[in-house]
């Protein structure tokens, strides 16, 4: 298993916000919950994460136009009733504007991608960008306390953000699939 | 409160609905879907790919929720005496803000709003070629879409958040950082049954023929400063499509505002105006 997937799962992250702050950050769904909202009918998931050799990384950036953070790939194969196979669920993280969103996708046993789901986002700005002290807060202390009230979640209005990098990154983990499973 | 976000409309689209409540946030998302279908301005086989295509002077069946936006825009368009006007899209592949799409003959989308016709409640004709893009009032539609498909489904409250352009409805408020170009926030709001959105063009710049322009602007206009401008309003569409406005011409904004149940929202403490 991919260890910021693990470390993620191990928080049994809620939400954690920081409300003084000009940071915004959200969990919206731990990794399980992801695989389970997005093949809902699926009875079970068989882990088949796995560590992409150098050419496999050449073959897909050349299909995809863009690069990997790193060689491993967080992926889970979802088994129905029987074992019957209903497709797959990729774990996968893009740079934002500043900071890294993890997002999950869903492949049918075709290998066409049936669903995404924003896992966590955050985001930093200007000063907090460089302050060691201020990024700390994201290492997850403060993930581990108990749920905030939703009152405390800030909503951002301004600067709209691009989606351009997750949607990037699908077309990325659509030519990992290919590679790894033979379709795509 | 369930939160969940997606990537839709070229941002991050965010529902929230109170525990119990989930099947409401896919109906919300499922509206939000259809809407990028009909009015992206990329896809090859929306409302808007449709339009281009037809020969001027040709009616085309449109869904019904582009023929609710295209009446709007239109709306819009005739009390902002032209400012406002969907068919910018000629204007935005020039200066770069859009690609250019497959098939067709830019110097030939001369057609303004004026030039958009909607004939019935199900079809429109534009009488001259042109571009339309829904870019200035669709992320806003889209969120009112949401919202009426979760009360459709049996919520009762929610906030819809669509790249910043959110409504909220039900009895809970919901706290609302809007940030500046920089990153700081410039305002905060607490945001219950109304819908807020607001726009600065601080990265939407580029410069033609050695003068900056931005989109809903265009030439021999002053570019507004660095400050993001924010408007609340009954519901979303609205709120988002006078943003645009309010950048242009803030007078004209608040006015048009006024007659919608709405404001632009200033700078802190000074609402004595807001409803």
């Amino acid at each position: 298993m991919n260890r910021s997937v693990a470390w993620r799962l191990a928080l049994g992250v809620t939400t954690a916000i920081f409300g003084s702050s000009s940071g915004h950050a959200v969990t919206y769904m731990t990794a399980a919950e992801a695989r389970a909202a997005l093949v809902p009918d699926a009875q079970s998931f068989v882990d088949r994460s796995a560590t992409l050799s150098a050419d496999q990384r050449t073959a897909i950036r050349r299909a995809s136009g863009t690069s990997a953070r790193g060689p491993k790939v967080s992926v889970w194969e979802a088994r129905g009733s029987g074992g019957r196979l209903l497709g797959w669920v990729y774990v996968d993280q893009v740079l934002g504007k500043h900071e890294y969103i993890t997002y999950a996708v869903a492949f049918d046993a075709r290998g066409a991608v049936t669903g995404i789901e924003i896992l966590d986002y955050r985001e930093t700005y200007g000063d907090e960008i460089r302050n060691p002290r201020w990024r700390a807060q994201f290492r997850g202390k403060a993930l581990g306390a108990e749920l905030k009230l939703d009152r405390d979640i800030r909503n951002i209005s301004g600067a709209t953000l691009s989606c351009r990098h997750v949607t990037d990154g699908v077309k990325r983990l659509l030519a990992t699939h290919a590679t790894l499973f033979g379709r795509a | 409160m369930i939160r969940r976000c997606r990537p839709l409309l070229g941002t991050f689209v965010e529902i929230a609905a109170p525990p119990g409540c989930a099947a409401t946030v896919e109906a919300g998302f499922a509206a939000v879907a259809q809407v990028h279908r009909l009015m992206s301005f990329h896809g090859e086989d929306s409302d808007l790919a449709r339009l281009r295509r037809a020969p001027a002077g040709t009616p085309v069946v449109l869904a019904p929720e582009t023929m609710a936006v295209l009446r709007l825009a239109l709306a819009l368009h005739r009390e902002s005496a032209g400012l406002f006007d969907v068919a910018i899209g000629a204007r935005l592949v020039r200066t770069g803000f859009l690609p250019l799409p497959a098939g067709v003959e830019l110097a030939a989308c001369t057609g303004t709003s004026a030039d958009l016709e909607l004939r019935d409640d199900r079809r429109a004709v534009c009488h001259r070629p042109m571009l339309l893009d829904l870019g200035g009032i669709a992320k806003g539609f889209a969120v009112d879409r949401a919202l009426a498909a979760m009360r459709a489904a049996g919520a009762d409250g929610g906030l819809v958040n669509a790249g910043g352009d959110m409504r909220a409805f039900g009895e809970h408020a919901f706290p609302v950082d809007i940030r500046g170009a920089r990153g700081h926030v410039e305002r905060r709001w607490s945001l219950r049954d109304q819908a807020l959105a607001s726009s600065d063009n601080a990265a939407s710049r580029r410069r033609r023929w050695g003068r900056t322009v931005t989109p809903h602007i265009g030439f021999g206009r002053p570019l507004k400063n660095r400050r993001v401008v924010a408007v609340v309003a009954p519901d979303c569409a609205t709120a988002d499509a006078l943003t645009k406005i309010a950048m242009a011409d803030p007078p004209l904004a608040a006015r048009m505002l006024r007659e919608r149940g709405g404001f632009v929202l200033g700078p802190a403490a000074s609402e004595a105006h807001a409803a």
